[in-house]
């Protein structure tokens, strides 16, 4: 599903990502956990293609193409998609708006025809009850007054409804409460399958108490440092980042 | 007195260089119409062309107007049309209001006490005209007003003057997709407590034109409110122009003033001049400025590609909402709607 070979990744002119390398295959789930400053954000960023993230040497290879070459939006029609750490907030795009807005051009850029505002509607009110997205929510303003928990749950409700190949989840612990990690937690175990392969990118362990990975990877200063089982997590946990780099070095 | 036309020398023609557009020519000698949707009960009209002018005409006629333009069309025009309301009486459907022909314009509109009235202003984009519209709000009138003014290659030059007697409301909406030189001008009196003034306004520009919208408000006695947005999107080599006046007059206490004003640009060779201004002669009174120029917002464009959004579609669908809370302030449903559907229209020229 997804390749990445010795990539080196700069942004403004510094070198964040120093010869990352890392292969995920469709069903499984990896979790990939460094400190602050190791790169987590940006490897997140340049994966969905966002401008200023420049990759200087190795490669990408989503699905056995250059994944370099898409755009963005053409990633995401790929079935590429990135719960953001910080999703932004759009005064004047109510939710429903922008999730119609979303899911056909998806479709347009896929050949399939458009779905009318009451099939989705029924599409978006069906997946939004179990992630406990008010219809309150669905009319207001995209994520403008939305609590840190109700942004995340908005993520997850994407996830759910653009069903994507590859889902990388970047910091979507942060900020959230015991239950409301309980909710998004069940909602990204609910999309586990064969033919999906998420990517967790995480500060700390708690997450993957919920959602348990096939391999775990640790991140530091640019690069993979160490690699395991899920036990892995629970070391980290134990030592601390210093001490498992230390033994890695 | 003189019918000269301003030139850029004259402080608030500084971004509007009607004299230059014009050339010798001017305006010209020719009047323009104005013509009404049928007419509901409760409402009449008088045609300005004709002899005997009702008492109530010869009442308001030509007492509001100020600026120099008007000046020139007061002097010129031989049409136009004037409306009154009559006392309690709700007009419940929009009353449509064209400008239409080349020329000079003027129209008279009265609200009797407790009249209310929605009117739909549409400017006939073809022609060179100018039209100078006078408002008289009674005790407790409430004028609904939208104005569209569609994209044209002319010069259209408006001067609106009204004034507000005891709670009288005017709520309006100003959609301008440009001219060659395109002003309206508002100059606006509350003279009576508990008077307000709600005026909001979008322009979506590109090429090569231009759009002015200048407002004087005037709070003459205490207890009143005026509340402005303006909302600018400009490509090309386009100008977009708001400079609001609002004056606060000594002893107007409890007056509460607001104005907004802000302009994405979308090139280089666009431009914007937000000027909100304000005087305040009295102590005790709620007022607030600003005004701000930007860009689109990077993390947001991100963020709708990264959904799959494509970038033209995820920039209108940003320039739409940029405007959206001054669309908002139309109160009538499905006039809003309208402005909603022309303003998304207009996008799609600007947005490549």
């Amino acid at each position: 599903m997804l390749e990445i070979k010795n990539l080196h990744v700069a942004v403004d002119g510094k070198d964040i990502l120093r010869g990352l390398s890392l292969r995920v295959d469709a069903g499984e789930v990896h979790a990939i956990m460094g400190p602050n400053g190791s790169g987590k954000s940006t490897l997140s960023y340049v994966l969905a293609g966002r401008a200023g993230y420049e990759i200087t040497e190795g490669s990408i290879r989503y699905r056995g193409k250059d994944l370099a070459a898409l755009a963005p939006e053409e990633r995401a029609a790929e079935g590429i998609f990135l719960a953001m750490q910080y999703p932004v907030e759009i005064p004047g795009v109510t939710t429903m708006m922008f999730l119609k807005s979303a899911i056909n051009a998806q479709r347009r850029a896929r050949g399939e025809t458009e779905l009318d505002a009451v099939a989705i509607l029924k599409a978006v009110r069906k997946k939004a009850a179990t992630l406990n997205v008010s219809e309150e929510m669905l009319k207001r303003a995209l994520n403008v007054g939305f609590s840190g928990g109700e942004k995340k749950r908005l993520e997850i409700l994407q996830m759910a409804l653009f069903e994507p190949r590859l889902a990388i989840l970047d910091e979507t612990d942060s900020g959230l409460d015991i239950d409301a990690l309980r909710l998004v937690a069940e909602g990204v175990n609910s999309m586990r399958a064969p033919g999906r392969a998420m990517l967790l990118i995480t500060h700390y362990q708690r997450l993957l108490d919920y959602i348990v990975p096939d391999r775990v990877h640790v991140l530091a200063k640019g690069r993979i440092v160490a690699e395991g089982g899920k036990e892995l997590a629970l070391e980290l946990e134990a030592k601390g980042y210093e001490q498992i780099i230390r033994d890695a070095a | 007195m003189t019918l000269a036309l301003p030139t850029r020398r004259i402080e608030e023609w500084k971004y509007s260089d009607l004299a230059r557009v014009l050339g010798d020519a001017g305006f010209g000698e020719d009047s323009a119409r104005a013509l009404v949707g049928p007419l509901p009960h409760g409402v009449e009209a008088f045609s300005l062309d004709e002899a005997n002018r009702p008492d109530w005409v010869n009442a308001h006629y030509g007492k509001l107007s100020t600026n120099a333009v008007s000046a020139v069309s007061l002097a010129k025009a031989q049409g136009g049309i004037a409306l009154r309301v009559h006392k309690n009486t709700h007009v419940e459907a929009p009353l449509a209001l064209d400008f239409l022909g080349q020329g000079h314009v003027r129209a008279l509109l009265v609200l009797q006490e407790g009249a209310s009235l929605t009117l739909l202003e549409r400017c006939g984009g073809g022609e060179t005209r100018n039209a100078g519209f006078e408002i008289v709000l009674g005790r407790n009138a409430r004028l609904d007003h939208v104005r569209v003014a569609p994209n044209s290659s002319a010069v259209q030059v408006e001067e609106i003057s009204m004034t507000l007697a005891n709670d009288a409301q005017y709520r309006a909406h100003f959609a301008n997709f440009g001219a060659r030189l395109s002003r309206l001008e508002l100059t606006i009196a509350l003279k009576g407590e508990g008077a307000s003034v709600d005026l909001s306004g979008v322009s979506v520009l590109s090429d090569q034109s231009h759009a002015d919208i200048t407002t004087h408000v005037t709070h003459e006695v205490g207890q009143t409110q005026s509340l402005q947005l303006f909302k600018n999107v400009v490509g090309g080599g386009a100008q977009a122009v708001y400079q609001g006046k609002v004056t606060v007059k000594p002893n107007a206490d409890g007056s509460d003033s607001r104005q907004t004003a802000k302009a994405l640009l979308l090139g280089p060779r666009a431009e914007a001049d937000l000027k909100p201004e304000l005087e305040i002669l009295a102590d005790d009174v709620k007022c607030a400025h600003g005004a701000a120029v930007g860009d689109l917002d990077a993390d947001s464009l991100f963020y709708l590609k990264a959904r799959g959004i494509p970038e033209k579609e995820a920039r209108h669908l940003l320039l739409h909402a940029f405007l959206e809370d001054a669309m908002a302030c139309i109160t009538g449903p499905d006039l809003r709607e309208s402005v909603r559907g022309a303003v998304s229209r207009a996008l799609d020229e600007v947005t490549v």
